[in-house]
């Protein structure tokens, strides 16, 4: 799952300070019992099957596991595994290659979208649900029907065929390519996101105030400079958001290469999250598994940082 | 402000353009659905003519999918109705209530955000394999009720709600589970519902953890049993008939809920 809060969360719970155990009343008392009871279950399942899971997962990166067998440590015999990994280091290009494919695609997409429906008109609900519904639909539905459209039968093959012919690095079709097999992914991707990006833009752009760009366009200020000046820097905040949250979701890009390619041409899609289901599902091999895992959480928090540093940094 | 005529126009295109690749792979979705196996070659195949419901027959009758259905059915009710039971308990108890322990376990919900999903993934999946749950319902289902989202979202909702209302009905000796159900539950409506058709859209498409857990084919969910198909190269008219199948019910719902997919979809994220 992504994990994302909705916006303008706190940090942590405002609610009144506790106060000292020793002042307390049968009241009081009562309440903390009743609220340790409702909020018990809750936190030992987030024991049990996240933090417990995600320190063990961590941990796990430096054992030897496979199914059946008892675990045994080997230090960093795993990470020095990860660094010489040929296929390791294929699938991390694949996965940020698709994401730096996919993400300002997606974002660009979103932003567009988000303008054209922003002002009110009498057919703008039918356009902002079309827009959606791929939002709601299952990637791995989507992903049976874009596999013809990429295949060698399919409209996209026989529309940029001809194109791609020319420029090389072509073979039959988009998935069958090893160079092209990536853009044909971020590209279902887009489709089946950018009605996300839209929304939460439409949201941020419904909530500006309209005096700005009115005084603007008295000012007269072209639309482009009231769109570069005024609405852009106001919806950085927003932008920020859908990059982190686009960017951390197509690290984990999973259902459409399983569905659509299998890693293949010659591991040209062969992505991390991928590599990590093989190694811990088909070849049983979890220490390893969580090594990559591990590596995938390393560059999360890169990522993160990173997009903080530039884009979030006037806001 | 006003809109000018060349930019109304201009946008009427664009936005013509973009409903049009939109809904195009689910119209192909479907009228391929509709043709003889042979028949799927571009651009004829996208003719409405030769329409033949075979693989519909080929797909409801040998496959599985009402089995899947099922399956799916299951994961995804009981995950909603569990999930927005236990959110809702730990979202009011850590808006309203003081006790010890709220800032430790707050954070802990907190510090999992960043944490990527495959990382957990693992270890939870040897904890179910020792305790027998793989390829069972509970194996599935318990570890994804663990929904830090959720949690942040009922907490959020509860810290509006005023606490004279509470006070008032305590002082009238309403007890605590009883105030809980009676009054909390209902005033949590609106969210509820919204947090709802999130968590169901989550699991009705939830992939890589049914995939894992369960292994035996009359265990599979949709999404599986779809991918399998696919797999196993069954013809692409029978696949896709089955993905529109599974398509219907969600299509159906949004169409009804559109309000709550929209909202619940941008308040709480949804898997990548």
């Amino acid at each position: 799952m992504t994990a994302t809060i909705e916006r303008g969360a706190p940090a942590g719970p405002t609610g009144p300070p506790a106060r000292p155990r020793a002042r307390r009343s049968p009241l009081q008392r009562r309440e903390a019992r009743f609220g340790l009871l409702f909020a018990l279950p809750c936190f030992l399942l987030f024991l049990a099957f996240r933090f417990g899971p995600g320190l063990a997962g961590v941990a796990l990166a430096f054992f030897h596991y496979e199914v059946g067998d008892t675990p045994r440590f080997t230090g960093l015999a795993n990470l020095s595994r990860l660094l010489n990994d040929d296929l390791f280091w294929k699938a991390l290009r694949v996965t940020v290659v698709y994401s730096v494919i996919a993400v300002p695609l997606s974002l660009v997409c979103s932003l567009a979208m988000a303008l054209l429906v922003r002002k009110k008109f009498r057919t703008v609900t039918f356009f902002r649900s079309v827009f959606f519904l791929p939002v709601v639909t299952s990637l791995v539905l989507a992903a049976t029907v874009f596999t013809w459209i990429f295949s060698s039968d399919g409209p996209w093959t026989r529309i940029t065929g001809p194109v791609l012919g020319w420029l090389g690095g072509y073979d039959g079709s988009w998935l069958a390519s090893s160079v092209w097999v990536l853009p044909a992914m971020a590209l279902v991707s887009v489709w089946s996101r950018f009605g996300y990006g839209m929304l939460i833009i439409l949201a941020r752009l419904q909530d500006l105030p309209a005096e700005l760009e009115e005084a603007a366009l008295t000012d007269g200020a072209s639309s482009w400079q009231r769109f570069r000046y005024i609405v852009l820097p106001q919806l950085k905040p927003a932008l920020f958001f859908l990059a982190v949250i686009e960017t951390t979701g197509s690290f984990q890009v999973f259902d459409l290469v399983y569905v659509m390619t299998g890693g293949g041409p010659a591991h040209g899609s062969y992505t991390l999250v991928f590599q990590l289901v093989d190694q811990g599902f088909k070849f049983f091999d979890l220490g390893y598994a969580s090594a990559i895992g591990l590596a995938l959480f390393v560059m999360t928090i890169v990522v993160a940082v990173i997009q903080r540093l530039t884009l979030g940094r006037e806001s | 402000m006003t809109t000018s005529p060349a930019w109304r126009v201009l946008r009427g295109l664009l936005l013509c353009g973009a409903a049009v690749v939109t809904i195009f792979p689910f119209y192909a979705m479907v009228i391929l659905s509709l043709k003889p196996a042979e028949a799927i070659r571009f651009p004829r195949s996208l003719l409405p003519g030769g329409l033949t419901t075979e693989a519909y027959h080929a797909v409801i009758g040998g496959q599985g999918l009402w089995g899947w259905v099922l399956n799916t059915l299951l994961y995804s009710v009981i995950s909603v109705v569990a999930v927005l039971l236990l959110a809702s308990m730990a979202g009011y108890a850590f808006a309203k209530k003081r006790f010890r322990g709220r800032e430790a376990m707050f954070w802990s919900f907190l510090s999992m955000v960043m944490v990527p999903y495959h990382v957990t993934m693992i270890p939870t999946f040897i904890l179910l394999s020792k305790a027998g749950g793989v390829d069972t319902y509970w194996g599935l289902i318990l570890p994804t009720l663990a929904n830090a989202q959720a949690v942040f979202l009922m907490r959020q909702f509860i810290l509006n709600l005023p606490d004279e209302l509470f006070e008032a009905a305590r002082l009238d000796g309403c007890g605590e589970w009883r105030l809980f159900l009676t009054m909390v539950l209902p005033l949590c409506k609106p969210v509820l519902a919204t947090l709802g058709t999130f968590v169901f859209l989550w699991h009705w498409n939830d992939f890589l953890w049914p995939l894992i857990v369960m292994q035996g084919r009359e265990h599979w969910t949709l999404t599986v049993g779809i991918a399998s198909l696919q797999q196993e190269q069954v013809p692409l008219n029978v696949v896709l008939a089955g993905s529109v199948v599974a398509l219907v019910p969600i299509f159906c719902a949004y169409l009804v809920g559109q309000r709550y997919f929209t909202e619940g979809v941008t308040m709480s994220g949804i898997k990548g």
